[in-house]
């Protein structure tokens, strides 16, 4: 059901992504059994928690990229009515990308890391990525100029993708002051996740639910100007509420402060646009579990990126719950409802497609959602009581670290449970994802 | 809403957010000695930083907030431990940590990386961040009163601003070397002994964990006043 031969090289990244999430979540559930229990002196030696955190984090990055590429590839033939500019490009692409990131995971084994949170990769991967960025960018950028008909579409997704990889450059010289250093590493971070990120989201969805729905094209592309307008307006100035207390000037308080907590707004009217072309459909619909997800991705981010988001954003709020469980808690609630429930809608959009697969058997599917998605809900809530129970015993009532920690060690097994069950859905998911059945048409319904 | 009026709020959005940020960006760079005392990053405290990234700390601890949140912040962390604590956990903390909950791994950190790892800390430390993290500012008071007017520090300045990195009491502090309450019941020393084994452990006891504490005459007497004051019953001390 494919127009265009060029969309199976979506397949594998969507395939490798999938993989990386299971792995990605396995590592987190160790990373919960180092909190929840004492571990013994010669395993912390050999393999020990900080290690294990920048597996999972860089494991999230390389699995959410690899989605957002397979996704790009996917869907721009078909906006560009044309097949993509050069396959061989995007295969070798997924090989440089794939390779470094295999051998960052293993390096990280072995302590080869440049020790800066979420971007430990040494410098001569990063290399190896730059190279991968640039040929997806040079990929996109031909195709979209050979395309006979330009959207808004088309150039929202390049630019998204481009300001993606140059952020990442932000991320890489040897800073000698720990402030500057941070400063800039909010430019990777942040502006990828309130900036770069979404709009990419944004467009994405865009074209799927235009696909899905059937809505009008110019209706669609006025909402994503309006949308990605004021992520980006917001979004920019909105790094501010990482300045608070990194010996910055006063007025980033202010400017932090009130431009972050607008963040909110845009999603607020992604899940508006969402839900009335979802009522305003012109198409049937057809797989109900892929409809399930365009919802569920526009409220689930609402909640865990806007208002987990803006309940400690204010410096106020902020000066109390800054570097505690709070975080963790946002955290993981922001990363599965903006992105994870993302390239999961991307892949219930186009591996169906690309198997020739009209209706598919979504039980499975179904059951995988709701797992996952209550599971991160309570996993997000059981960090929160833990932050705020930190929060309160170790700045309120003065108590020392280690006490306030064995009195979260509760929480911290509590998380490690609903950690599990939060594995069996991904599992659920992604074995019903690589082995998708079509539901024979005529069949008695 | 036209098509043209949400391309209108596209680009106005984007360019003036962008345009607020740039000149903030200009005016960070411009006011950072301000904030930060540039002109003390010497080869040591850069060699520090190298040190704190080579063993990936970032990824346990927070500074500044940021990293991983298995272990605590380490923005004030001079102030909390104070350099021969600090030069004891990253080298041995298999000894330090021997008993606690939570286990720091053997890094394999040598003498002048401990040293190095101390002037890059005792740098962070000098951040004007708005006092945070704010659990942490009792121990940069205490510090800087232990340094001018000693005499000025009350029971829990004295307790938690040197010993809290290590020892607890009632709840307070951290509990890894044990509580005052039961170290005051156990020991046997008299005043001079227990000063002496404040400023030197190995001299009074041989073998025992914890390292020399880098405190004046003066601190230490007060210290030691405090904790044998704790051999007294808390109903008679009432």
């Amino acid at each position: 059901m494919i127009r265009f031969e060029s969309q199976r090289v979506s397949l594998w990244y969507m395939r490798l992504a999938l993989v990386l999430f299971v792995l990605q979540v396995t590592m987190g559930l160790w990373l919960s059994l180092n909190y929840a229990f004492t571990l013994p002196q010669w395993l912390v030696d050999v393999f020990a928690f900080n290690t294990a955190r920048s597996i999972h984090t860089n494991l999230l990055v390389a699995w959410m990229l690899l989605g957002f590429m397979g996704g790009t590839y996917f869907i721009l033939p078909m906006e560009c009515d044309r097949e993509l500019f050069s396959t061989k490009i995007a295969w070798l692409q997924l090989a440089i990308f794939a390779s470094a990131a295999v051998t960052a995971v293993v390096g990280f084994l072995f302590h080869w890391t440049r020790g800066k949170p979420l971007l430990e990769i040494p410098f001569p991967l990063n290399g190896l990525i730059v190279v991968a960025a640039l040929l997806f960018i040079a990929n996109v950028g031909m195709t979209i100029i050979k395309a006979r008909e330009k959207t808004a579409l088309q150039w929202m997704l390049l630019g998204g993708v481009t300001f993606l990889a140059l952020l990442y450059l932000f991320g890489m010289p040897f800073f000698k002051n720990l402030n500057t250093d941070y400063y800039y590493w909010w430019w990777v971070i942040h502006l990828w996740v309130e900036g770069t990120w979404e709009v990419i989201t944004a467009a994405i969805m865009a074209f799927i639910i235009m696909e899905v729905t059937g809505v009008e094209r110019k209706v669609v592309e006025k909402w994503l100007y309006v949308e990605t307008g004021l992520f980006l307006f917001t979004g920019i100035v909105g790094t501010g509420h990482h300045y608070y207390w990194i010996g910055a000037p006063d007025y980033w308080l202010w400017w932090g402060g009130i431009f972050s907590a607008l963040e909110p707004l845009p999603i607020v009217l992604m899940v508006v646009d969402t839900w009335m072309h979802v009522r305003e459909r012109k198409s049937p619909i057809i797989n109900p579990l892929t409809w399930t997800y365009i919802i569920g991705l526009a409220i689930y981010h609402l909640v865990g990126a806007g208002l987990w988001g803006f309940m400690h954003t204010l410096p106020p709020v902020n000066y109390y719950t800054h570097g505690s469980q709070v975080t963790v808690s946002h955290g993981h609630l922001a990363f599965f409802g903006a992105y994870g429930l993302l390239n999961l809608t991307i892949f219930y959009f186009a591996l169906p497609r690309l198997k020739n697969i009209r209706r598919y058997r979504d039980t499975a599917g179904q059951w995988g959602f709701w797992i996952m998605s209550i599971a991160m809900f309570l996993l997000g809530l059981t960090f929160g009581v833990a932050g705020i129970l930190q929060t309160y015993l170790e700045r309120f009532l003065d108590i020392g670290y280690s006490t306030a920690h064995i009195t979260m060690m509760l929480w911290f097994r509590i998380a490690f449970g609903i950690g599990l069950i939060f594995l069996g859905g991904v599992l659920t998911t992604v074995w019903h994802l690589f082995t998708l059945k079509p539901i024979e048409e005529g069949a008695a319904e | 809403m036209t098509g043209k009026t949400a391309r209108l709020i596209f680009w106005l959005g984007t360019l003036s957010s962008a345009a607020i940020f740039l000149w903030m960006t200009y005016d960070f760079h411009r006011l950072l000695p301000t904030y930060t005392k540039v002109d003390q990053l010497s080869d040591e405290v850069v060699a520090g930083k190298r040190v704190w990234h080579k063993y990936n700390c970032n990824d346990c601890h927070t500074i500044l907030g940021f990293g991983g949140y298995y272990a605590p912040d380490m923005t004030k962390a001079f102030y909390r431990l104070g350099e021969t604590n600090i030069d004891s956990i990253v080298m041995h903390p298999e000894e330090v940590y021997r008993n606690s909950f939570r286990k720091m791994p053997h890094l394999g950190v040598t003498e002048p990386e401990a040293k190095q790892l101390v002037s890059f800390l005792k740098w962070v430390g000098t951040i004007d961040n708005r006092h945070w993290p704010p659990q942490d500012e009792k121990y940069v008071k205490a510090y800087k009163l232990r340094e001018t007017r000693a005499q000025q520090l009350n029971k829990v300045d004295i307790v938690l601003g040197t010993c809290g990195g290590c020892h607890s009491f009632e709840n307070q502090g951290r509990n890894v070397a044990g509580d005052f309450n039961d170290i005051a019941k156990r020991i046997s020393y008299d005043r001079e002994t227990l000063i002496r084994y404040i400023l030197n452990p190995q001299a009074v006891k041989p073998g025992i964990g914890m390292p020399p504490q880098n405190v004046s005459r003066e601190t230490a007497g007060l210290i030691a006043d405090f904790v044998l004051s704790l051999k007294i019953p808390r109903e008679v001390r009432r």
